[in-house]
C-alpha cells in the first residue's frame, strides 16, 4: 500500500486522483469541513496545531494497521494546521482499493483511529465559545465535523 | 548521570505549564510524572499523556535515554 502523509499550512491543495492501475474499482474521498456552530455560537474558523513528527509516527502505525485487515491500494492523508475558515476543509483523506468494502472500512477505520491518539488539536477563537484566550476541544469537542 | 531533555508542550498543556518548549535537566531514572510536578507543582496530569521520543509511554516509565517528552492532552484532529 502506498501511504501519501501532508501536514500543511494553507488550504488544502488536493491532487487529482490518477490510478496507478486498471485494478482499482473505488475511489473514495472524504473531507472534515469546519463547521460554524460551537456550543450555539457561530464560529469564524478553528486553529489547529500538531506534534507533526509524531502525529505521521501515529498515522503510519495506523495505517500499516488497518492495511493487514482491510487491505487498499493507495491512501492520501492531508491535515490542515494553522486557521481554517469555516466552510473549509481541515482534513482530506482518499483511499484507492480494488474492491469498496476494504476502502470503506479502511476509511472509517482511519477516520476515527484520527480522533484516538493522533496528536493534533483543534482550538476554538477566543471571540467564540470562551472568553479570553482561546479553547482547546477536548476529543468530542469542538466545531469540526 | 544529569542529560537535557526537551520538553514540548500542546494545546492544553502549554497553558498549564507555559511554555512550548524547554530544555530541563533530568536523569534517566526520572519518569515524566516526577520531571513534570518539578515544573509545576500544582499541575493537574491526570488529562495528560505523555510520549518519549514520538512513543506514548506511562507517567511512570523512567525517561532513559530520551531526547524529547512530549505533553499530549485531549486530541482533536480532524
Amino acid at each position: 500500500m502506498k501511504l501519501h502523509l501532508e501536514f500543511s499550512h494553507g488550504p488544502l491543495a488536493i491532487p487529482p486522483h490518477e490510478l496507478p492501475s486498471r485494478e482499482i474499482g473505488s475511489v473514495l474521498e472524504f473531507q472534515g469541513l469546519v463547521r460554524e456552530l460551537e456550543q450555539g455560537e457561530a464560529l469564524t474558523g478553528l486553529h489547529y496545531e500538531a506534534h507533526e513528527p509524531m502525529a505521521r509516527k501515529r498515522l503510519e502505525a495506523h495505517a500499516a494497521e488497518l492495511q493487514a485487515v482491510h487491505p487498499v491500494t493507495e491512501v492520501t492523508f492531508m491535515h490542515r494546521l494553522g486557521w481554517v475558515p469555516v466552510g473549509e476543509a481541515a482534513v482530506f483523506i482518499r483511499v484507492l482499493s480494488s474492491h469498496r468494502a476494504e476502502g470503506l472500512l479502511y476509511l472509517s477505520g482511519l477516520v476515527i483511529r484520527l480522533k484516538q491518539d493522533v496528536p493534533v488539536w483543534k482550538m476554538v477563537p477566543p471571540s467564540a465559545g470562551g472568553a479570553g484566550a482561546g479553547v482547546f476541544s477536548g476529543a468530542e469537542g469542538g466545531g469540526a465535523s | 548521570m544529569t542529560m537535557e531533555l526537551t520538553v514540548l508542550a500542546f494545546a492544553h498543556a502549554r497553558e498549564t505549564f507555559g511554555f512550548s518548549s524547554r530544555q530541563v535537566p533530568c536523569d534517566p531514572g526520572d519518569t515524566p510524572r516526577e520531571l513534570l510536578l518539578r515544573l509545576c507543582p500544582a499541575a493537574d496530569l491526570s488529562h495528560l499523556a505523555v510520549a518519549l521520543d514520538s512513543e506514548y509511554v506511562s507517567m511512570d516509565e523512567p525517561v532513559g535515554g530520551a531526547r524529547e517528552l512530549a505533553l499530549i492532552p485531549p486530541v482533536s484532529g480532524g
